[in-house]
């Protein structure tokens, strides 16, 4: 571990995570223009010219303020939704595990379904009806976008991480420790708390990292296609505002992409240090 | 045939480096068959390995091995591979795993026929019905379209031997043709293999930890303890005039014909040392009913007596010569 | 007896997950603000809205509904798309659209193989060298990479800077295989690349293990070339597990697709399912993504069968020798 903390790549991953995080979080204390306001004298401007670091995309927005406004609301989609999707898939995933019979083969059963429609096409169904509106006319709230976008995506991951945790707690309820515990009389509760779960953690942890990355670039081709947040609310719909500008300003298209990209290779990153981290305790057992 | 000058083989592992055959020299004339015995971790499986040039990259190597007149251990392993299959051929230790579970037994045999010796399809698989002929597999024919999964151990070693002799290599190794098998067929593969050898006229290494399989079928033993050889005689000598007193042990324990290879039963009291830890002394000194204080300081070198019998002892059985 | 119960077993898990994905997808067309038929034509008269009703059977409550669309879809008739004027079906805009998605993921899916096989190999073959270092880090990144920003900038660097291939659009192979190509090779090379980086990945770490294998050393003893050992030896156990993975991946590459024919304007599946979300088309919108996940439940039963007809080791293990 001490080496995998000191390579260069970790740091550097470290380091990413905490500027978007900060760019999420302290965004509105940043000395930047309003992701909203109009540069009308300084449109498709490159980076570092003209006082926008980033440049400015077609409309005169300052690409900048655009990323910083867009980590918020991109990293509150992705992590919402995993979190949310972590929670729920766990419990049914553990308490399937841990009770197993008939419930365990409906929830089984289930999880199968449902990860047999692939993951955006099931997202984008589930917009397609929890997003419209009755009057065509009234276009759907941002709020409302977001709202059904966490909904969906929570939703897609809920039997990916659902099917990780209901694996690990197979593994683990038939050790002896957790039997001994049995035997002693401990209630079903506190052994799943105090046995089972701190054990299946690391597992959905790892795979909750690369959720993220999934859930990210989810997002950002929802927006692309139309159905995910409008107005270069989120990191994907800026990109999806840009596309008609990749021939003349592609800056406009590629800063985002690189802070999608970044974004999803540090998740992976993450993700792949944690699974090699268990597969080392796993085969030291 | 084959002359091996001092060979050293160590690995380099996570717990440090493995010494896992120590200075070991042999000499296997044309037609001659030597045995190997050793307990289980000895380096039997290392050495052979070692003298075909076969070893994983992470393994080193010193000394020199000759075969047929040709230093090969100075050669690149391109170069040595032309001698693997039709100069020298190996019967691997396990036919369980030795085998590839998703080619056919006919493919795996006819490969070295086709590729090595150039014969076409048609006569490699001529020639491959009269290998499983002579390894007396029943209804040839039908056992060339079979996974190996679909024979059982015993039709599975003797693929191996068919596939071993279908090149008809000068030189055969033979690493326990017989652990993984129950006590009849044991038997039968043995014979066959002595059978065999002399029809073709090979030299063989017969590797074994059984003092009792090598008896019958060699000229002359080679015992192997820790990487080390410790004992070193023709096999009417060997029995007749035992030195070491860890081939006494052997003798004593006399394995289990059950114990599957590779299980590390220890069948003399105690345990093999590290390999990865030298020691001063006698590597036996610790298991060994003779050991006196010298024996725990000193290391005993290969002594060799009048009649050309070596030992590595300073107090060998009926006395110091 | 056995082989039967075990297949009939079978065939009821994937009816009954056929049957319970199509309830699924139709449940969640139910979860719609307001009455389908008010949400997929707003402002035409009542009575033409009631036709529609009828016909499509929601006026039958939700399992009559269902029913009669499963009946229908499983005889190939999917519903239509609804305007003001009247309908068009949506199996004659399948017609259509399903040989361009197929003919991408088809492409992709060939091309990623044929990329990461030899990569993959070879990378494994020279594990911990710097070629393998340097594979292993850029597919590393490449597989992070959404496909759609593959896309992108591909279109952006190859179409719009270096003015080379056409980027938009769709050319049937029957208007010219060139052209074909032409308009094929960055929608295939974006979607190729994340499975490039996941073939290579798996098969990489795959071919290491097998490398170590006993049968592998085995293979080498018969005098073969590394080469011949690699493809013969190494490579058909692990394209066994290569094959589930392009299972597993088939999904992902689905929702890919959707993306890259959207920004490639391939008027493929993928462009139909949007152009049915953005024309309130629910119940084509039904159809379509009942039609994907059958269509990737079926490819997945069909890999599985495949795959262990393939090798002879689950052959075994199942019985259907
Ligand atoms: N590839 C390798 N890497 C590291 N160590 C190895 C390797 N192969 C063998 N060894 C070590 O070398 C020593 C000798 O092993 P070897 O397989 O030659 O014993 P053996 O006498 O053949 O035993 P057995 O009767 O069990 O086959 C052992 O300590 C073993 O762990
Ligand atoms: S040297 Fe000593 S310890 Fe070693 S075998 Fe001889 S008597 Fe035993
Ligand atoms: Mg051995």
């Amino acid at each position: 571990m001490d080496s995998v903390k000191k390579s260069f790549a970790f740091r550097l991953t470290v380091a990413w995570f905490a500027l978007i995080i900060f760019f999420a979080v302290f965004g509105p204390l940043l000395p930047l223009p309003n992701w909203q306001e109009v540069f009308d004298d300084a449109l498709s401007v490159t980076p570092l010219k003209q006082g926008h670091l980033l440049g400015t995309d077609s409309n005169g927005y300052d690409i900048l303020s655009g990323i910083v406004y867009g980590a918020r609301i991109s990293l509150f989609i992705s992590f919402t939704a995993v979190f949310l999707g972590g929670v729920i898939g766990s419990a049914i995933g553990i308490s399937a595990a841990y009770v197993r019979g008939k419930y365990d083969y409906v929830v089984s059963t289930l999880f199968n379904v449902v990860l047999s429609v692939p993951n955006l096409v099931l997202s984008l169904a589930l917009i397609a009806v929890l997003a419209t509106n009755v009057d065509p006319n009234v276009p759907t709230s941002t709020g409302r976008r977001i709202t059904v976008l966490v909904i969906s995506l929570t939703i897609v991951i809920i039997p990916i991480l659902g099917r990780i945790a209901r694996a690990a707690t197979l593994s683990w309820a038939n050790r002896e420790f957790v039997l001994a515990a049995r035997s002693m009389g401990s209630k079903d509760r506190s052994i799943i708390w105090r046995h089972i779960v701190p054990n299946v953690l690391p597992a959905i942890f790892a795979v909750a990292f690369l959720a993220i990355g999934v859930v990210i670039v989810a997002e950002a081709s929802l927006s692309l296609l139309g159905a995910g947040v409008p107005d270069g609310t989120s990191w994907g719909s800026m990109v999806a505002r840009g596309r008609n500008d990749i021939e003349f300003a592609p800056h406009i298209i590629i800063i985002p992409l690189i802070f999608i990209a970044l974004t999803v290779i540090s998740c992976n990153y993450i993700g792949d240090v944690i699974r090699k981290q268990l597969d080392q305790r796993q085969a030291k057992l | 045939m084959l002359k091996l000058e001092n060979l050293e083989i160590s690995f380099a592992t996570s717990r440090g480096n493995l010494h896992a055959v120590k200075g070991v020299s042999l000499e296997i004339a044309a037609g001659e068959s030597i045995g190997i015995v050793g307990e289980s971790g000895s380096g039997k499986t290392v050495l052979s390995r070692a003298s075909m040039g076969l070893l994983a990259p992470t393994a080193t190597r010193t000394g020199t091995v000759v075969f047929d007149g040709q230093e090969i251990s100075s050669l690149p392993r391109e170069q040595v591979r032309d001698t693997w299959g039709t100069g020298m051929a190996m019967i691997f230790q396990d036919p369980m795993t030795a085998l590839n579970p998703v080619r056919r037994v006919g493919s795996q045999i006819m490969e070295g026929l086709t590729v090595r010796l150039g014969l076409s399809k048609e006569d490699a698989r001529k020639r491959a019905i009269e290998l499983l002929g002579r390894v007396r597999i029943p209804d040839p024919e039908q056992a060339l379209k079979k996974f190996p999964g679909q024979l059982s151990g015993g039709m599975r070693q003797r693929v191996m031997i068919a596939i071993a002799l279908a090149c008809n290599p000068k030189l055969l190794f033979a690493d326990e043709p017989t652990t993984a098998l129950d006590v009849t067929v044991q038997a039968q593969i043995l014979q066959l293999l002595s059978e065999l050898r002399k029809e073709l006229n090979m030299s063989m290494v017969l590797v074994t930890h059984d003092l009792g399989v090598v008896a019958g079928h060699t000229d002359k033993i080679a015992v192997m303890y820790a990487g080390e050889v410790v004992e070193y005689a023709s096999t009417k000598d060997l029995f007749a005039r035992m030195r070491m007193p860890y081939t006494e042990a052997l003798m004593k324990s006399i394995p289990r014909l059950s114990t599957p290879s590779g299980s590390r039963l220890p069948v003399i009291e105690g345990r093999l040392p590290d390999p990865t830890k030298p020691e001063p002394g006698c590597l036996f000194a610790s298991r060994c009913p003779y050991a006196q204080e010298k024996c725990r300081t000193q290391h005993p070198d290969l002594t060799t007596d009048s009649n050309g019998h070596q030992y590595r002892c300073f107090f060998p059985l009926g006395g110091a010569q | 007896m056995n082989k039967l119960g075990e297949l009939a077993k079978r065939i009821g898990q994937l009816v009954l997950v056929l049957f319970l994905v199509t309830l699924l997808v139709a449940f969640l067309m139910r979860l719609l603000p307001a009455d389908t038929v008010d949400i997929m034509l707003p402002g035409q008269p009542e009575e033409f809205k009631e036709v529609i009703r009828q016909e499509l059977g929601l006026d039958k409550g939700f399992f009559g509904y269902y029913f009669q669309w499963l009946t229908n879809f499983v005889k190939g008739d999917f519903g239509s798309f609804y305007f003001a004027g009247g309908s068009e079906t949506v199996a004659s805009h399948l017609g259509n659209a399903l040989p361009k998605s197929l003919l991408l993921m088809l492409y992709s899916q060939i091309v990623a193989l044929a990329v990461s096989i030899p990569l993959g190999l070879s990378s494994a073959y020279r594990a911990g060298t710097k070629f393998d270092r340097a594979v292993s880090g850029t597919l590393f990144t490449f597989s992070s990479v959404p496909s759609f920003a593959i896309g992108l900038i591909l279109a952006l660097v190859v179409g719009v800077k270096l003015g080379w291939v056409e980027p938009l659009g769709y050319v049937p192979m029957s208007e010219g295989l060139v052209e074909h190509f032409k308009h094929m090779v960055l929608p295939v090379a974006s979607l190729s690349v994340g499975l490039i980086a996941a073939y290579t990945r798996l098969l990489r770490s795959d071919v290491i293990a097998t490398l170590k294998e006993d049968y592998v050393t085995m293979a080498a003893s018969k005098g073969l070339s590394d080469r011949r050992i690699l493809w013969r030896h190494v490579f058909r156990p692990s394209s066994i597990t290569l094959m589930t993975s392009a299972a597993l991946n088939m999904g992902g590459l689905i929702g890919g697709a959707v993306v890259i024919e959207n920004i490639f304007s391939i008027q493929g599946v993928g462009f139909e399912i949007i152009y049915a979300l953005g024309t309130r088309q629910y119940v084509a919108l039904q159809s379509l993504i009942a039609l994907v996940a059958v269509g990737y439940v079926l490819f997945n039963v069909v890999v599985d069968i495949a795959s262990g007809f393939v090798d002879p080791r689950t052959r075994e293990r199942r019985g259907l020798r």
